[in-house]
């Protein structure tokens, strides 16, 4: 079969309409006075492309498990993509990145929340705990060593999000019964069946009443 | 009870600090991420595809479609009759076979740049009609043309038809997915002409075989890296096209790709439980002697390739019946091929045999059990050998006790609970045991760890957690002193992790591979001064020291035997395959799930008050991971049974709920009291540990257990799954 | 996603003017559903104007009525001791919504906003009246479990999916918005509409107007209370059915009744019929089975959703009985 390589298909500058459109809109074109020849140039070398890529992010100042961060970031970065791409904290989890199964829970400012709905941007100054910001080296969170005792979890992938669900969960007040643990647990899938156990874990450590 | 019966994970402490590392979570340099488009229709061919506005968004650097890619080499060599990978050679031309087949892969420098540019590539087709409906397509079945494929007879054809009690019924199973938490995802790299692949894989073999294959380069070349694995539940055991596409994208760029599917992907490109219509054929005398059972299914497979399963397997050694007939047909229809799901076909079967055997039982006007009991096979008819062990009778009266099955009345609708109406119902599961030929090297450290290397994976069962228990009981050692090295290539070969085989094979290779370690250890301290003029025989190891049995202070470390040899460490590499005697016994795990459930008949909210998962599993290894195992096999039947269902716009052949918001599945809040039971009693010939298997009949028999228990509190019968309120409101009386 | 602009707004009239300023811009709260719909491709603003700054938060108790700022989130309003003392009705609701992950970030504004959860609707490649005006309705001889029964047209059998709107429905909530032309208020059951031939609008709202709180008047209905809802799983599922009832008891005689529907309708589906009905009279189960009967009056099925005539009718039984026996 005769390959056609799209990409031989020598598109120009002015063909494309997403650069010169976003540089038109930001009003770059006016406030820098650029002269049409001297835009063309800058397609060319990739200059609009540098540009724009500056002007379309944002700065972000954020703490991340006690550590400040300051970024630039597109607006349309989740905060779950910023925690696994880009600050490479990976134990938060992308399970359906639509808020349909908890596996990116994540606390903001000591509240639960999904991450894969929540724009990095709007999180400035936020102060954000991961699963990796519960332990200290080899010392675990009393949630954590639960969840391993009452064997709360197989393949692991949703545990990190039930984890940090699990100690805000006991945290608002929620876990008073084995009733109310597993409604107001529900916001996190475990493929793998763990339920029963992840409510034995919660309910231990409610038990246990240490300070969480 | 030995001292590592019920340890902890061993992977625990990575999962709860999010430090285990799945596939797209390795650091890559340079890594650059991709998506792959989907195709809008179910059949016909792209007329064309527009990719220049894809091509020209920011931070793209590739679009590969079936115009512009170049064709792995291996797409033009036949393939081998059992590929490990699919059919489905990605860009291979301008045809559409099912609905969201990837027409594009899409390159970029970030995350975000990618699913933009993404969005804007459109295609035109030239449209076909499309089937995808089995109920419709039912003139295209046909038998699949292997010895599995053929039908089963034993006694007369279809005897139940002259039973003085008759019951012909028939079942569906919709289409139901995996859907593990973790997305199927990858990261593609080349070393010059080897592959290297960071996947979702159950069989790093497998995925080795594959990736060889369709780009013609040897087997030793691909290099495949499958340590933590977030689930997969049967949808791991095929490389995917996705899988080759990110290898084609990595290597036209040279760089590090990373594609993960979306979610809405997982529904649709890697493999589902298939869409089964059931017939059954049931006869009895009318003391409740089954007579003769038919069994018949017709299930969908894709338009490319066959697929089949055990669905009606269990029919034929489950009961004592002399006349037993089973067909298996497929109908292809235009989706992504199937892919064997958590208790494959014998899922599917158990549900129309266990509902039907409920049925009879009725009919009869018995107990479940006491009909069941009745029909007990006390060997294995279709092999026609001796069980090697079964205390499925065990399991039965277990499960009785702990439900509280005296309570139940055989009358549906007479029990109450307020105003929930109550049912009581039970399914019996069974899944063979297999064992393959695994490879595992047994090491020595010179501070006394023991390092054990296969590689198979673990996907969840706790695979790394059982390794690690047979080689501290084998040794000697505490399980801390054990290290696991697995999931990677390069290791010795491990087996594909599924069919319940894993801890037999695997499990079976720890073993012998420490025992031979062990010998091989003392037969070098026998040589040494320390212990000169010893019989082996008397000679024992522990705690890291060599010594005489007769004599303790004839003793050597097992440090300063590896220093005074010039060693490092002392290792063996042994091939573990089942003995010859196993020929000789038909070998199955057993498992009898119980349920009670209360029902609101006007709502239709069925409640599952109570679920005990009973199992004769050989020898138990872990209570701790085969508890854990045994509930999620019961969570996954009540998913199969209350609300997992694909559901298609026929119209246009896709999926309308591809999503976990509109596809249904056990939430924690579905399970209110679930309690397990194993027999635990060691099976003499199965494997050196006498385990027999518990991944899939951890599943299987769930589902007709609380189609059972239903209709023995509603009197409603469901022989459709899942069992939706719809189901239960329409004909109960308001 | 495509790319966009995001500015924070610092006073609600500045976010007003903000985005007045451009057809395509959007306020964004809580975002659980706007980003979802933005990740899907089914809305793609060019600018968000982020309102999360704006004093909005605040649950007022004034002299007759509550006040609730837009920007409450709906896990505290739900967890808000006084109201859940003086409007259980609202707490329920808002507690068998979504998951606490998502009531901490959803706003009551937002709430009132998000758009439906069909599936024709979230699928771009699926014709949508909603989404895209004159491509057809999908849901019509398709896949219809979830849509409505009562008060769809042709071009559209969408439900709105929200809990906590059915609650304000039945409570004869008002919605406080202000624009460029000021401020305004709108009854809460006039808020959302039906889709007759222009399904694109969910509400009657102005695209240029902000929700700054909701108000709900002082009432009696503090003890028999419920909030039925039928779903396809125990928890965080979207409603097949749901119903709010409040009933204002005196020795067994109904003095006053609310009552609103959820999942049937593209609107929270108040039964004013019914609640006058019932006004006046004993506590029975025959009262409750008429008035069951007499709510369901016009209502429709498509196909998949015929469950939901019967389902509907022994909802509302269920609900006025738990209600009343409270």
């Amino acid at each position: 079969m005769a390959s056609k390589k799209t990409n031989q298909n020598k598109v120009t500058p002015e063909d494309s309409n997403s650069r010169r459109d976003f540089i038109k809109k930001s009003g770059l074109f006016t406030a820098l006075a650029f002269t049409p020849p001297t835009l063309v140039m800058a397609s060319d070398k990739k200059w609009d492309e540098k540009i724009a890529e500056y002007l379309e992010t944002v700065s972000l100042s954020i703490e991340v498990n006690g550590q400040k961060h300051n970024l630039n970031i597109e607006p349309r970065t989740t905060l779950l993509d910023l925690l696994r791409e880009q600050l490479h904290l990976t134990g938060t989890k992308k399970g359906c990145d639509h808020g349909q199964c908890g596996a990116c829970t994540v606390h903001v400012n000591g509240t639960r929340i999904l991450s894969c709905l929540t724009l990095a941007s709007m999180q400035q100054n936020a102060q954000v705990t991961t699963i990796e910001g519960l332990s200290n080296g080899k010392k675990l969170h009393p949630m954590q060593e639960a969840f391993i005792k009452h064997d709360g979890f197989q393949c692991g992938y949703c545990t990190p999000g039930q984890i940090m669900s699990g100690i805000a969960c006991i945290k608002e007040g929620h876990a008073n019964s084995r009733e109310e643990i597993s409604e107001y647990m529900s916001g996190n899938i475990c493929r793998c069946g763990a339920y029963h156990n992840i409510v034995d874990a919660i309910t231990e450590v409610k038990e246990g009443g240490k300070e969480l | 009870m030995s001292k590592t019966s019920n340890i902890n994970r061993v992977d625990g402490f990575a999962k709860v600090t999010g430090s285990a590392t799945y596939s797209a979570e390795y650091k890559a340099d340079g890594v650059v991420y991709a998506c792959l488009v989907g195709s809008t229709i179910a059949k016909g061919r792209i007329k064309s595809i527009d990719t220049k506005k894809a091509e020209w968004a920011p931070g793209v650097l590739a679009v590969i479609t079936h115009l512009n890619v170049d064709k792995p080499s291996g797409y033009q060599k036949p393939k081998d009759k059992r590929n490990f990978g699919q059919s489905l050679q990605i860009f291979k031309d301008d045809s559409v076979l099912y609905y969201d087949q990837p027409i594009a892969l899409v390159i970029a420098d970030t995350f975000e740049r990618m699913q933009y540019a993404a969005s804007l590539i459109k295609a035109d087709y030239l449209k076909e009609e499309h089937s995808t409906e089995l109920h419709k397509a039912a003139d295209k079945e046909r038998k699949i043309d292997t010895d599995k494929g053929n039908d089963y007879h034993r006694g007369e054809h279809d005897g139940y038809k002259n039973a003085e009690v008759i019951l012909e019924t028939e079942y569906t199973i919709p289409t139901e997915v995996h859907n593990p938490m973790e997305l199927a995802n990858i990261i593609a790299k080349w070393d010059g002409n080897k592959p290297i692949l960071y996947t979702k894989s159950q069989g790093v073999e497998g995925t080795r075989k594959s990736v060889a294959g369709v780009f013609d380069v040897p087997v030793e070349n691909v290099e495949v890296h499958s340590e933590y694995i977030g689930g997969a539940f049967g949808m791991g055991l095929h490389t995917w096209p996705y899988e080759i596409a990110a290898l084609i994208g990595s290597k036209k760029l040279n760089r590090p790709v990373k594609l993960v599917l979306h979610r809405e992907q997982m529904f649709t490109n890697v493999g589902f439980r298939p869409y089964t219509i059931q017939k059954m054929g049931l006869g009895a005398t009318k003391e409740g002697k089954l007579t003769g059972l038919t069994h018949e299914a017709v299930a969908m497979t894709s338009s490319y390739e066959d697929f089949m399963e055990g669905t009606v397997n269990m029919s034929r050694f489950i009961y004592n019946c002399s006349n037993v007939s089973t067909r298996y047909r497929i109908v292809p229809l235009d989706t992504c091929t199937p892919i064997w799901m958590r208790g494959p076909g014998e899922a599917t079967g158990s549900f129309a045999l266990e509902s039907a055997m409920d049925e009879m039982a009725y009919k009869l006007n018995l107990d479940p059990i006491e009909f069941r009991k009745r029909n007990y096979a006390e060997k294995d008819l279709e092999q026609n050998k001796p069980w090697s062990s079964k205390f499925l009778l065990e399991c039965y009266e277990a499960g009785m006790e702990r439900i509280g099955w005296k309570n139940r009345k055989n009358e549906p609708g007479l029990l109450k609970e307020g105003n929930w109406l109550v049912g009581y119902g039970m399914g019996t599961g069974t899944f063979g045991c297999y064992r393959s030929p695994t490879s595992v090297k047994a090491k020595f450290l010179a501070n006394g760890d023991l390092v054990l290397q296969c590689s198979v994976n673990d996907m969840g069962p706790g695979t790394a957690t059982m390794m690690t228990a047979i080689g501290a009981e084998v040794i000697g050692l505490p399980s801390e002193n054990v290290i696991i090295e697995m999931g990677k290539s390069g290791l010795p070969k491990g087996p594909t992790q599924g069919g319940s085989a894993t801890t037999s094979s695997v499990g079976s290779a720890v073993h012998d591979s420490c025992n031979l370690l062990l010998s091989k250890v003392i037969e070098l301290a026998s040589k040494n001064v320390a212990l000169k003029g010893i019989p082996i025989t008397d000679l024992t190891f522990e705690n890291g020291v060599i010594f005489s049995k007769k004599d303790k202070s004839k003793s050597i470390t097992f440090a300063s035997l590896l220093s005074s040899n010039k060693l490092e460490d002392f290792e063996v590499e042994n091939l573990s395959k089942a003995a010859e005697e196993a020929k000789k016994y038909s070998i199955y795990s057993f498992s009898v799930h119980f349920v009670k459930v209360l029902v609101n008949p006007n709502l239709g909210k069925i409640r599952l008050a109570h679920v005990v998962s009973c199992a004769d599993i050989g020898t138990v290894i872990n209570q701790k991971t085969s508890a854990g195992q045994m509930f999620g096999g019961a969570v996954g039947g009540i998913g199969m049974g209350l609300m997992e269902a694909l559901e298609i716009d026929h119209r246009f052949g896709r999926p309308i709920n591809n999503n976990f918001a509109d596809y249904h599945v056990p939430v924690n809040a579905d399970i209110e009291k679930q309690e397990v039971f194993f027999v635990n009693k060691k099976d003499p010939i199965s494997n050196p540990m006498g385990t027999k298997g518990l991944g899939e009949t951890a599943l299987v028999g769930m589902a007709p257990a609380i189609a059972n228990a239903v209709f023995n509190a509603t009197g409603k019968r469901v022989r459709d799954l899942p069992i939706t309120l719809d189901k239960i409101i329409e004909t109960v009386k308001v | 996603m495509k790319n966009f602009q995001i500015i924070k707004a610092l006073s609600a009239s500045s976010a007003v003017t903000g985005k007045a300023k451009d057809n395509s811009s959007m306020f964004i709260a809580g975002g659980t559903n706007l980003v979802d719909l933005m990740k899907k491709n089914v809305v793609a603003p060019d600018k968000l104007v982020d309102i999360n700054g704006l004093d909005l938060k605040k649950i007022e108790f004034l002299k007759g009525k509550v006040s609730i700022g837009a920007l409450a989130k709906n896990s505290q309003v739900a967890e808000d001791s006084s109201i859940k003392e003086k409007h259980p009705l609202l707490a329920l609701a808002l507690a068998a919504g979504a998951s606490q992950q998502i009531r901490h970030m959803a706003t009551v504004g937002g709430n009132m906003l998000q758009r439906t959860r069909c599936s024709y609707f979230y699928n771009t490649d699926m014709p949508c009246n909603k989404r895209v005006p004159k491509s057809g309705c999908g849901a019509i001889g398709g896949s219809n479990r979830m849509s409505a029964i009562f008060g769809a047209s042709d071009s559209c059998i969408a439900v709105h999916p929200s809990d906590m709107c059915v609650a304000l429905a039945a409570l004869d909530a008002t919605v406080l918005v202000e624009g460029p032309k000021g401020k305004r208020q709108i009854n809460f059951t006039d808020f959302h509409r039906l889709p007759g031939n222009t399904p694109e609008k969910d509400n009657t709202l102005d695209s240029r107007e902000l929700i700054t709180s909701v108000e709900i008047p002082d009432h009696n209905f503090t003890k028999n209370v419920h909030y039925l809802k039928v779903r396809d799983r125990t928890s965080y599922a979207f409603a097949l059915v749901s119903v709010a009832v409040a009933l204002d008891l005196k020795n067994n005689v109904i003095e006053n009744a609310r009552l609103a529907m959820g999942g049937v309708a593209h609107k929270p589906w108040r039964l004013t019929e019914t609640e006058e009905f019932l006004k006046g009279k004993t506590v029975s189960e025959e009262l409750f089975r008429q008035a069951a009967n007499l709510s369901m009056k016009g209502a429709r099925g498509y196909g998949e959703n015929d469950f939901k005539l019967t389902l509907g009718a022994n909802a509302i039984t269920e609900a006025l009985t738990i209600a009343a026996s409270k």
